[in-house]
C-alpha cells in the first residue's frame, strides 16, 4: 500500500503557477481562474505529481511558500560512491561516467551489490579474482572474466571484454583503423588485378563484426576526417579552432540553405560523402546475425535472454543474451544544496564533510505550516498518536453507508497563534462518493511557545497533555472544537463512506486500483500576525523583540487518506 | 525498369555531392507530390547555420524523447547515460513505495479501465485529443529530474540541449516538452533535430529511407542529403505488436490447466515475452498472395522453411505473476505470429487496408514509389530500420525480403492498373524476373541483387562476373572520387544504424549547429509562436560578414525557425 492509513498529503501548487509556460499562458490563466472554484481531486492523474508527505517539503521564507522537489533547484556540492564512500573530485565525475572507478559493482541480473573473491584455493588472497553477486550468485565467471588483481576492478574490467578479450582504448582503435585502411587502400589500388576480392568484406572477415563502440568510434573518425578535408588547413590552428569555423559547420553536412548555396561554390569542390566501409562506420544488414539470434533463442530458451529492465540498466542497452551482460559500476551519489526556484534562496545545505549527515541550513515545511492529521474517534479513550499501530480501529475496512466520526488534528509549529479555516467538498470526488462534514471548520490554534522542548517534536504526543485541559469528556457538537492543547486543536468530522458497489451501475463494474480508498481533499487556510522581522533573524530570536506586526495568510490543499472501504 | 543506367544517375549524384543547390524542384515534380508539409518546409534549414559557439562539447547534453523512453547522455559517447522508461511505478506519489512491497510485486497490475493498451506506459501520443498535456508535463518533468539528479549529476554550469524528436510533433506537445527543459532544467538553448536525420547520420549515410518502427506508429522517412523529402506512416508498430503478443499468450493460457477466467496477461508480461523470445520469420510467406504473378517458381525456400521440425521446438515461458504462479509452453513458431499479424498482416488482402494501416513492406514500397527516380535509387539501397521494435530478431531481414519481392513484382510504375496493356507489361516483368531467378539459381549468392540487370553493382559489393569496363570505371572513380561503396544505389539494401541518440551524440560532438535552435529567453517570451514563419531563415549574411573563425561566441540570432516542425 501507498502509506499506512491514515495519512496526509500536502499539495504544492507549483505545477500550475510556474511562469515558464509560454504557449499555454492564456489558457492557463483561464484554467487557474476556474481552479479557484474547483476542488482538488486526489484521483486526477496530475495529483500524483503535486502531492507530498509533509516531511518531503521545504519552505521558502522569502516567498513564504512551500517548496516541493519540483520548485527547487539543486546544486551538487560533492560526489561520492555510496558503497565505498570514496569522494570523487568533480573534475573526473563526467569522464568516469558518474560511476565508481574502484571496485564497487552491482549485479546485472538482480542489482544486488557484488563482492570481489579470490578463486585461489590455497586460502590466500591470490589471483585470479572474480566479482560475485551476494544475492543471486551470478559472477563474472559466467561471462568469462577473471581479474589479476583484487583492487581496481573497474580499471581492469574496462579493458576486459566478455570472454576475456582485450577491449581496445580509443587510441588503439584509431591505430588499428589506420592500419586496416592502409591495407584496404593497397588492395583498392590493385583493383585491376584479376584476383579482386571485394575489399571491405575481406578486411572484416578477419574477426567478428565490430562492436557498437567500434562502430561509433569509426563513425566519429569518419565524420572528423570529412570535416578536416573540408577545412582549409591552417598550420596555426588546432583542430578545435578549425571545427569552430562556421564554414566548416555548414559544410560538414553539406547543408546549405538554398539561398546560401551558390556563393559557397567558390570553395574547393567538396568531397563530402557517405561512409563506405565498416572502418568508416558503415554496416550493411546481415541476415545471418538475426538468424543466429533466433536459432539461439530457440535452442537455449527463455533463460538465456534478458528482461527489459536488465537491458536498460546496461551501459550498452543493445544486448539480448545473458553472456553479454556486464557488471554495473555503482552510480555515484551526491550531496546537494537546494534553492528556491523563484528567489534562489538556499533552502537546504548539507555539511560538506563526507561522513556528516547534518545540515547547515534546512528549512523544512513542517516547521512552517501546520500539520494536519486524521484518526478514528473510538469509543475507547483517545490513544496517543505515536502509538498508532496499537490502534484497534481497522482503517482497511471502512463500512459503506455507516456514519462514523473521525478527529482532524491540527498542530501549529509557528510561534504565533493561528486562525484556521478548513474547507472540504461535502462529497468526495470520484465514483465512490463519500459524505464528509467537518463539524467545526473554523478554529484557533495556540502558538508553539515552548520552543526548546517541543520545536522538533511538536506533534509527537500532544494529546496527553491536551486532554488535561477540559474537565469533562469532549462532546461532538457542531461549531465546537473537540479538544485543544498548547499548540494544537482537534475537531470532529463525520464521514459516511460511499458504496463501492454503486460503481457497477454505470456500466463499468470493476473498481480501479485504489478506487476504494477513501481520500478527502481538505483546503486549509491559516491567518496569523507575526513580528515582521522575525524571519531574517532566525528562529531563536523571534520572541524577544517586539517589532512591527504583520498579517500573514497561507492556504493550501491537503489530501487525507482515511482508509479503505470494504463492504 | 525505371533506373536508366548507372552512369547517368551517378553523375547527378556527383553533382549533389559537390554541393549544388538541393534539387527541390526535382522533388516537387514527383508524380504524386507528397501531401506532407515536409517538402515545402524544406529541412535544409535544419543544420547549416553557423554563428554560435561550440566552445567545448561539455556545453551540451543530448536527449532523445520518444513515446515511451527518454535517452539522455553526453556528446561523443556511444551510448546514452540512461534509458528511462515511463511506467506506472514511476508515476506514483512521492512516498508511495508499493512497488517495493514484495506482496504487490507478486501481483499482476491491471490497467485502469478506459485506457488503451499500454497507455500508462506512454509519455505522450501524437493524437492530442486523447492526451492530458498537464500529465505529459508532469511525467516528463519527473523523469528529467531523475536524469539530471541521478545520472548526469553535473555541476551548475548551464548546458545547452540537443534534443532528438520525431518530426512533426504537434506544437502543443512540443511546447510542453520545451517548457520543462527551459523551465525545470533551465537549459540556455535547445537545438532540435529530427530523429530520421539523426538515424541517417548514425548509419554513416547522407541519404536513407529511415523506417522507424516505434510504439504507436511506424514512420517511413526518405532522407536525401540530410533533408527529409517524404514521409509515410502506419499504425503497424510496437503497440499493435504487443497487443497481438498478449492475444497469442492469452490463447495459450486458455488451454492451460489451472487457468482462471479473467486472469489475463498483463502489459508488462506481453512486453517481456516479446522482447525476450519474440521473433519474426525472416522469409516472406506472403508472396503468393501479394505478387501479381502466381509464382512460376513456387519458391522452394518457403516450403523448406515451413517444413515442420520434429519434434516441434517449443518455448517455456514463466509467468510468476499469474495466480497461481505458473509457466506455459508454446510452440516456438507461435512466438513469430504476432509480428506476422501486426506488422505484415499476412492474412489480409491489400485492398482491405486503410491508408494509415498499411503493412510495413507496402508502406516502404509506397514511400519509395513517391520519390523521384534518383532519390529513390539512393534510398532503396539505404534502408535504415530503427526504433524499438526493430530489435525483434528476423524482422529486418523480413522487411527487406518482402520489399525485394514487392519491387520485383511491381517495379516502379506508380500506375497499378494497366488495363489492356497489362498483359504485355506483366510479360516484360515476368521475363525480367525469370532472368534474375535464373542467375540466382546459378549460384550468384550475393545478398543484395541488382534490381535492374543492367545496372552494375558498386565494386565493393560486386560478384565475380563483372565486366572489365565497369571495373576500369570503378578504378577511375576510386582514384578521383568517393569510394564506390558510398555510391551504391538501385538495389534493395539494408544499412544498420546506431540509432537517433548516437546520431545526436555524433552531431553534437562534431559541433554542428542546427537551425532549429531555440533560445531560452525568446522562448519564454513568445513560446513557439516566436518562430519565424519563413521556412528558411538565412543567417548566411551574418556569417559572411564575420568570416570564418570569428563567429565563435557570437550567440544571438536575428530569428529562428521551426524547420521540419513548423
Ligand atoms: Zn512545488
Ligand atoms: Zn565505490
Ligand atoms: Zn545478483
Ligand atoms: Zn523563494
Amino acid at each position: 500500500m501507498a502509506q499506512p492509513f491514515p495519512y496526509t498529503y500536502y499539495a504544492c501548487d507549483c505545477y500550475d503557477s510556474n511562469g515558464t509556460s509560454s504557449t499555454k499562458r492564456a489558457s492557463q490563466l483561464l484554467r487557474e481562474a476556474e481552479e479557484d472554484e474547483r476542488t482538488f481531486d486526489p484521483r486526477s492523474p496530475r495529483a500524483n505529481y503535486s502531492l507530498y508527505p509533509l516531511e518531503h517539503l521545504l519552505y521558502c521564507e522569502d516567498c513564504q511558500q512551500v517548496r516541493c522537489p519540483r520548485c527547487i533547484i539543486e546544486e551538487t556540492l560533492n560526489w561520492y560512491c555510496p558503497s565505498c564512500l570514496f569522494e570523487v573530485p568533480s573534475s573526473v565525475v563526467k569522464s568516469d561516467g558518474n560511476r565508481c572507478t574502484r571496485s564497487c559493482f552491482s549485479c546485472p541480473l538482480c542489482t544486488s551489490p557484488m563482492q570481489t573473491f579470490s578463486l585461489d584455493t590455497t586460502g590466500e588472497s591470490a589471483p585470479p579474482f572474480i566479482l560475485e553477486c551476494q544475492y543471486c550468485r551470478w559472477s563474472t565467471l559466467e561471462i568469462g572474466i577473471e581479474f589479476e588483481k583484487g583492487q581496481g576492478i573497474a580499471a581492469q574490467l574496462a579493458r576486459l571484454g566478455n570472454g576475456g578479450k582485450h577491449i581496445p582504448t580509443n587510441k588503439e582503435r584509431d591505430k588499428e583503423r589506420e592500419r586496416r585502411k592502409e591495407i584496404e587502400g593497397r588492395k583498392a589500388r590493385d583493383v585491376l588485378s584479376p584476383s579482386t576480392e571485394s575489399t571491405n568484406t575481406d578486411a572484416d572477415r578477419d574477426d567478428e563484426p565490430p562492436s557498437h563502440d567500434d562502430l561509433f568510434s569509426n563513425l566519429t573518425a569518419f565524420y572528423k576526417s570529412q570535416v578536416d578535408a573540408q577545412t582549409p588547413s591552417n598550420p596555426f590552428s588546432s583542430h578545435d579552432i578549425n571545427f569552430s569555423s562556421p564554414s566548416a559547420y555548414s559544410r560538414i553536412m553539406n547543408l546549405y540553405s538554398t539561398t546560401g548555396s551558390k556563393k559557397n561554390k567558390r570553395s574547393k569542390p567538396s568531397a563530402m560523402r557517405e561512409a563506405a566501409s565498416s572502418l568508416e562506420g558503415l554496416t550493411l544488414h546481415d541476415p545471418a546475425n538475426e538468424a543466429a539470434a533466433i536459432e539461439r533463442i530457440k535452442k537455449e530458451g527463455w533463460g538465456v535472454t534478458l528482461s527489459p529492465a536488465q537491458k536498460h540498466a546496461q551501459i550498452n542497452p543493445n544486448v539480448r543474451f545473458v553472456d553479454q551482460l556486464r557488471p554495473l559500476a555503482t552510480l555515484l551519489c551526491t550531496k546537494r544544496s537546494k534553492r528556491c526556484r523563484s528567489c534562489r534562496q538556499i533552502l537546504t545545505k548539507p555539511e560538506s564533510k563526507m561522513t556528516s549527515t547534518r545540515y547547515k541550513i534546512k528549512l523544512l515545511a513542517l516547521n512552517h505550516i501546520p500539520r494536519l492529521s486524521i484518526r478514528a474517534l473510538n469509543a475507547t479513550p483517545p490513544i496517543p498518536v505515536a502509538s498508532r499501530p496499537a490502534d484497534s480501529f481497522d482503517y482497511n475496512a471502512l463500512k459503506p453507508g455507516m456514519p462514523s466520526h473521525f478527529l482532524l488534528h491540527l498542530s501549529n509549529p509557528l510561534f504565533d497563534p493561528i486562525k484556521v479555516t478548513l474547507a472540504t467538498p461535502s462529497t468526495t470526488p470520484g465514483r465512490v462518493q463519500s459524505r464528509v462534514t467537518i463539524l467545526c471548520p473554523q478554529f484557533d490554534v495556540g502558538a508553539n511557545t515552548d520552543i526548546w522542548d517541543d520545536a522538533l517534536s511538536s506533534s509527537l504526543s500532544p494529546m496527553r497533555r491536551g486532554s488535561q485541559l477540559p474537565d469533562q469528556a469532549p462532546q461532538i457538537e457542531a461549531g465546537k472544537i473537540w479538544d485543544r492543547g498548547r499548540n494544537w486543536t482537534s475537531v470532529a468530522v463525520e464521514i459516511v463512506p460511499g458504496f463501492t458497489d454503486a460503481v457497477g451501475s454505470d456500466g463499468q463494474n470493476e473498481l480501479e486500483e485504489d478506487e476504494d480508498v477513501l481520500e478527502i481533499p481538505i483546503f486549509v487556510r491559516i491567518e496569523y500576525e507575526t513580528d515582521a522581522g522575525a524571519d531574517e533573524r532566525g528562529l531563536g530570536d523571534s520572541r524577544g523583540s517586539k517589532g512591527e506586526q504583520e498579517k500573514r495568510e497561507e492556504a493550501f490543499w491537503t489530501v487525507v487518506g482515511v482508509g479503505r472501504i470494504k463492504g | 525498369m525505371s533506373t536508366s543506367g548507372e552512369r547517368k544517375v551517378s553523375a547527378s549524384l556527383g553533382r549533389s555531392v559537390r554541393g549544388a543547390a538541393p534539387r527541390l524542384a526535382d522533388l516537387a515534380s514527383t508524380p504524386e507530390a507528397p501531401r506532407t508539409p515536409t517538402l515545402g518546409r524544406s529541412v535544409s534549414s535544419l543544420f547549416g547555420s553557423p554563428g554560435g559557439s561550440f566552445r567545448t562539447d561539455d556545453d551540451y547534453v543530448v536527449i532523445e524523447v520518444g513515446a515511451r523512453f527518454v535517452r539522455a547522455g553526453f556528446p561523443g559517447e556511444s551510448t546514452p547515460r540512461c534509458t528511462l522508461a515511463f511506467d506506472p511505478d514511476n508515476q506514483r506519489r512521492v512516498g508511495d513505495y508499493r512497488q517495493w512491497d514484495p506482496e504487490c510485486a507478486q501481483k499482476r497490475s491491471n490497467p485502469n479501465k478506459g485506457q488503451d493498451w499500454g497507455q500508462e506506459f506512454e509519455l505522450y501520443r501524437m493524437d492530442l485529443s486523447r492526451v492530458d498535456l498537464g500529465v505529459v508535463e508532469d511525467k516528463f518533468e519527473r523523469v528529467m529530474r531523475d536524469v539530471y539528479n541521478k545520472y548526469f549529476v553535473l555541476d551548475t554550469k548551464p548546458r545547452r540541449i540537443l534534443l532528438a524528436l520525431p518530426p512533426k510533433m504537434p506544437h502543443p506537445l512540443m511546447s510542453t516538452l520545451l517548457d520543462v527543459l527551459f523551465g525545470g532544467v533551465q537549459a540556455p538553448s535547445i537545438t532540435l533535430m529530427s530523429s530520421p536525420v539523426l538515424s541517417t547520420v548514425a548509419a554513416g549515410l547522407r541519404s536513407a529511407l529511415v523506417v522507424d518502427i516505434g510504439w504507436a506508429e511506424t514512420l517511413v522517412t526518405a532522407v536525401c542529403e540530410y533533408r527529409e523529402v517524404h514521409e509515410q506512416r502506419t499504425v503497424r508498430a510496437g503497440k499493435l505488436l504487443s497487443e497481438e503478443m498478449a492475444k497469442v499468450l492469452n490463447a495459450a493460457l486458455d488451454e492451460h490447466v489451472g487457468y482462471q477466467e479473467g486472469d489475463d496477461i498483463s502489459f508488462e508480461e506481453a512486453e517481456e515475452v516479446l522482447s525476450r523470445v519474440g521473433w519474426c520469420k525472416s522469409k516472406p510467406r506472403s508472396n503468393r498472395r501479394t505478387l501479381y504473378f502466381p509464382a512460376r517458381t513456387s519458391p522452394i525456400l518457403e516450403e523448406f522453411e515451413d517444413a515442420v521440425e520434429t519434434p516441434e521446438p517449443t518455448m517455456t515461458i514463466p509467468l510468476p505473476k499469474a495466480s497461481p504462479p505458473s509457466e506455459i509452453t508454446v510452440p516456438f513458431a507461435t512466438l513469430a505470429k504476432p509480428a506476422d499479424n501486426a506488422l505484415f498482416a499476412t492474412e489480409t488482402a491489400l485492398n482491405e487496408f486503410d491508408d494509415h494501416e498499411l503493412p510495413l513492406h507496402h508502406l516502404i514500397y509506397r514511400a519509395l514509389l513517391f520519390l523521384p527516380m534518383d532519390v529513390r535509387r539512393l534510398c532503396m539501397s539505404r534502408i535504415v530500420i530503427t526504433g524499438g521494435v526493430s530489435a525483434l530478431p528476423g524482422l529486418k531481414s523480413r522487411i527487406l525480403a518482402e520489399l525485394e519481392a514487392l519491387v520485383q513484382a511491381k517495379g516502379w510504375d506508380p500506375v497499378r492498373n494497366y488495363g489492356t496493356a497489362s498483359a504485355r507489361h506483366e510479360q516484360i516483368l515476368r521475363q525480367q524476373r525469370d532472368a534474375r531467378e535464373l542467375r540466382r539459381q546459378e549460384g550468384d549468392d550475393t545478398i543484395t541483387e541488382p534490381l535492374d540487370p543492367d545496372s552494375p553493382l558498386p565494386a565493393g559489393l560486386r560478384g565475380h562476373e563483372e565486366d572489365s569496363i565497369d571495373a576500369k570505371l570503378a578504378h577511375v572513380a576510386l582514384r578521383n572520387g568517393p569510394p564506390p561503396a558510398s555510391l551504391a544505389g538501385g538495389i534493395v539494401r539494408g544499412v544498420e544504424t546506431l540509432g537517433p541518440w548516437a546520431g545526436a551524440s555524433l552531431v553534437a560532438q562534431q559541433r554542428i549547429r542546427g537551425i532549429v535552435e531555440i533560445d531560452r529567453e525568446r522562448y519564454l517570451q513568445h513560446g513557439l509562436q516566436g518562430a519565424s514563419k519563413e521556412k528558411e531563415v538565412s543567417v548566411v549574411p551574418q556569417r559572411q560578414s564575420m568570416g570564418p573563425g570569428v563567429v565563435r561566441g557570437a550567440g544571438e540570432r536575428a530569428s529562428w525557425t521551426l524547420g521540419v516542425w513548423a
